[in-house]
C-alpha cells in the first residue's frame, strides 16, 4: 500500500467495489444497491452490504472478494465488511444502468 | 476447508452426475424393448426402470438441490457434508441391489433378497440425508414457506420408501404374504402417489418457489396462495395415500368417499400453484430472463396437461388406460424436466463458486452466464420437450414402437445436455472466450458501467 495523493473517500471505495461482482447477477455490487454504507476512519474502512438473498451460497467469497479488493486501494489500512439483511435488498436498489441492463422499470417494479 | 467453501455442498456436484448416469440407463431400459413399452408395467425390467428414474435421477437429484439449498432457504449451514456422501453411497448401493434384485425375481431364494435389502439400504440413506436436512430447516424461525414444502415432502418421502420396502417383502418372501399380500393390490396406488406427489412434487414446487424469485428478481413472498397450496396438497396426498391402503383391506363407501376427496384437493392445489407460477413470471422484475427459467415453462406445461389428463381420464372411467401417459408426463416432464432445467443453472454456479469464487476481488472473472452457451442448449431442451410430448401423445395410443422411438430421442436430448453441465463445471465455454481475449472477462464495460 503507497499513501494517498487525497484523503479516501467514499466514492474512491465505490468505485473500487464497482470491480466486485455479483457472480448470478453478473453485474457488480455497487450499481445492483448492495452496498449500503462505507464508513471511512484513518484509513479503516466499515462497509456494510446485503446480499441480493439470505443464505446466498456466495456471499463469503462476495465479502472476502470487497475485503481483497479494498486491501488494495492506497491509503487503506483495514476493511471490516458486515453483512446485514434490514433493509431487505430490491431491484428497487439498482442504480438507473443496472435496471437498464436487467430491463427492469426505474421505478424497480 | 476455509469458511467459503463451508457454502457448497461438495457431493452435490457427484450426486448430479449419478442422477444424470441413473436417467440415460432409465430411458434406455425402456428404448432397448427390455422394460415397458415393449415390456408389461408390472415386468421387472420396468419395475427396475421406474425405480433407477424415481430414487436414481429424482430423488438423487432432488437430495444433491436440497444439500446446496437448504442452506440457501433457512440461512443455516449443514451440520455435515459426509452425512451427504453416506447418503449418495447408501442410495447408490441400495438401488443397485435393488435393480439386481427386480432382475433376479422368482430365479433364486437368495435372490428374493436383494430387492427387500436394497429397499432397505436406499430406505436407512435416505433417512440419514433427511436428517440431515431437517436439522437446518426446523430450527428455521419462522419457517419459510420453501422449507415447509420441503418438510412435507421429506415426510411423504418417509412414506414412500417404508410402503416400497412393505412391498418388496411381500412380493419376495414367501412367509411375509398371508399379512401383506392385499397390499401389493393396493399398496401400489399409494406408494406412487405419495413419491410422485408428497415427495417429488411438493418439494419442487418448495424448492420452485425459491428458485424462480431468486433468478427471476421476483416477489418471494407467496402469502395465502402459497400456504393454500401447501396444505390442501399435503392433506390431499395424504388422504388419497390412506384410502389406497384402507381399501388394500377393506372396500367401504367412505373410504372411497376420501379417496376422492383427496383427489379433488390435489387437482385444487396443482392448479393453485400453476396459476401462482404464471402470477410469479408475469411478477417478474428481470425482464429478460435466463435459458433455465424460460425452458422450465415446459415442465409447468406438461403438469398442466397431466392434470387437464388426469381429471378428463378420471371422468370417462379411462384412468387406467391413460395412466402410462399419466405417467410419461408427470415423471419425464414435470418432474425430470423442471429438474434438467434447473440443473443447467445450478451446475453453473456451483463450477463458478469452486473455480472462481476464491478469485473475487483479485482480478477479472467470468460471470456465471459466461460458463454456459444458452443458445446451444435451448435447442436441446426443445428436442427434450418435444420428445417427451411425443413419447405421452403415442402412449395414450398404445403405440409402443413410437413411444420408444420418442424416448430415444430423448435419450439424445439427456445425453448432450450432460455434455453441456460438464462443459459449465469444466468452464470450457470460459476459458474458450478468454483465449479468445481479454476483453470477453469482466470487469468488463458492462459490468463496470454504473452511475459515476
Amino acid at each position: 500500500m503507497t499513501a494517498p495523493a487525497s484523503p479516501l473517500t467514499a466514492g474512491d471505495v465505490r468505485e473500487a467495489l464497482r470491480d466486485v461482482i455479483d457472480p448470478e447477477l453478473g453485474y457488480n455490487i455497487v450499481d445492483l444497491g448492495l452496498v449500503y454504507d462505507i464508513g471511512i476512519e484513518d484509513g479503516l474502512i466499515d462497509v456494510r452490504m446485503t446480499m441480493t438473498t439470505p443464505g446466498c451460497p456466495a456471499q463469503d467469497y462476495i465479502v472476502t472478494g470487497v475485503e481483497r479488493r479494498l486491501a488494495d486501494v492506497a491509503g487503506v489500512t483495514g476493511v471490516f465488511v458486515t453483512v446485514v439483511w434490514s433493509p431487505a435488498w430490491s431491484p428497487r436498489m439498482m442504480s438507473p444502468s443496472a435496471k437498464a441492463h436487467f430491463r427492469i422499470r426505474e421505478d424497480g417494479e | 476447508m476455509n469458511a467459503s467453501s463451508d457454502r457448497l455442498s461438495r457431493w452435490t456436484p457427484v450426486m448430479f452426475a449419478c442422477a444424470l448416469i441413473n436417467l440415460c440407463l432409465g430411458l434406455l431400459l425402456a428404448v432397448s424393448g427390455l422394460a415397458w413399452p415393449a415390456a408389461s408395467a408390472g415386468a421387472p425390467a420396468t419395475l427396475a426402470m421406474v425405480h433407477l428414474l424415481a430414487i436414481g435421477w429424482l430423488t438423487l437429484m432432488m437430495f444433491g438441490a436440497l444439500f446446496q439449498f437448504a442452506p440457501v432457504i433457512t440461512g443455516r449451514r449443514l451440520r455435515s457434508q459426509a452425512l451427504a456422501l453416506v447418503t449418495l453411497i447408501g442410495v447408490q448401493a441400495g438401488l443397485a441391489l435393488m435393480v439386481g434384485g427386480f432382475g433376479a425375481l422368482g430365479r433364486a431364494a437368495w435372490a428374493d433378497r436383494l430387492l427387500p435389502a436394497g429397499g432397505t439400504v436406499v430406505t436407512a440413506a435416505l433417512l440419514v440425508g433427511s436428517a440431515t436436512l431437517l436439522v437446518p430447516l426446523i430450527a428455521r424461525r419462522p419457517v419459510p414457506l420453501s422449507a415447509r414444502f420441503v418438510m412435507v415432502g421429506l415426510g411423504f418421502l418417509l412414506l414412500t420408501v417404508v410402503l416400497g420396502v412393505t412391498l418388496a417383502l411381500a412380493l419376495t418372501i414367501p412367509a411375509t404374504v398371508p399379512l401383506l399380500a392385499p397390499l401389493l393390490a393396493g399398496g401400489l396406488s399409494s406408494h406412487m402417489l405419495a413419491g410422485l406427489g408428497g415427495w417429488f412434487t411438493l418439494t419442487a414446487i418448495g424448492v420452485s418457489y425459491e428458485l424462480l424469485p431468486m433468478f427471476m428478481l421476483a416477489p418471494h413472498e407467496r402469502g395465502v396462495v402459497g400456504i393454500a397450496i401447501l396444505w390442501s396438497g399435503g392433506a390431499g396426498f395424504l388422504a388419497a395415500y390412506a384410502a389406497g391402503l384402507a381399501s388394500a383391506v377393506a372396500a367401504a363407501g367412505w373410504i372411497a368417499a376420501v379417496g376422492q376427496a383427496g383427489e379433488l384437493a390435489i387437482l385444487f392445489a396443482v392448479a393453485l400453484y400453476l396459476g401462482d407460477v404464471v402470477r410469479l413470471y408475469r411478477g417478474r422484475r428481470r425482464r429478460q430472463i435466463e435459458l433455465h427459467n424460460r425452458a422450465a415453462i415446459g415442465a409447468f406445461v406438461a403438469l398442466g396437461l397431466a392434470v387437464l389428463l388426469a381429471a378428463g381420464a378420471a371422468a370417462a372411467g379411462r384412468l387406467a388406460e391413460l395412466a402410462p401417459s399419466l405417467l410419461v408426463l408427470l415423471l419425464l416432464g414435470w418432474l425430470s424436466g423442471l429438474g434438467l432445467t434447473q440443473l443447467y443453472k445450478i451446475v453453473a454456479f456451483l463450477a463458478w463458486l469452486s473455480r472462481y469464487g476464491g478469485r473475487l476481488g483479485r482480478g477479472p472473472v467470468p460471470r456465471v452466464q459466461d460458463l454456459v452457451n444458452e443458445r446451444g442448449a435451448a435447442v436441446l431442451f426443445v428436442l427434450y420437450f418435444a420428445a417427451v410430448a411425443l413419447a405421452a401423445g403415442a402412449a395414450a395410443f398404445g403405440l409402443a414402437d413410437a413411444v420408444r422411438a420418442a424416448l430415444a430421442l430423448a435419450l439424445v436430448a439427456v445425453l448432450l445436455l450432460a455434455r453441456e453441465y460438464a462443459r459449465a463445471w469444466r468452464a470450457t465455454y470460459a476459458q474458450r472466450a478468454a483465449a479468445a481475449g481479454p476483453r470477453s472477462l469482466v470487469p468488463s464495460p458492462l459490468v463496470r458501467q454504473g452511475d459515476r
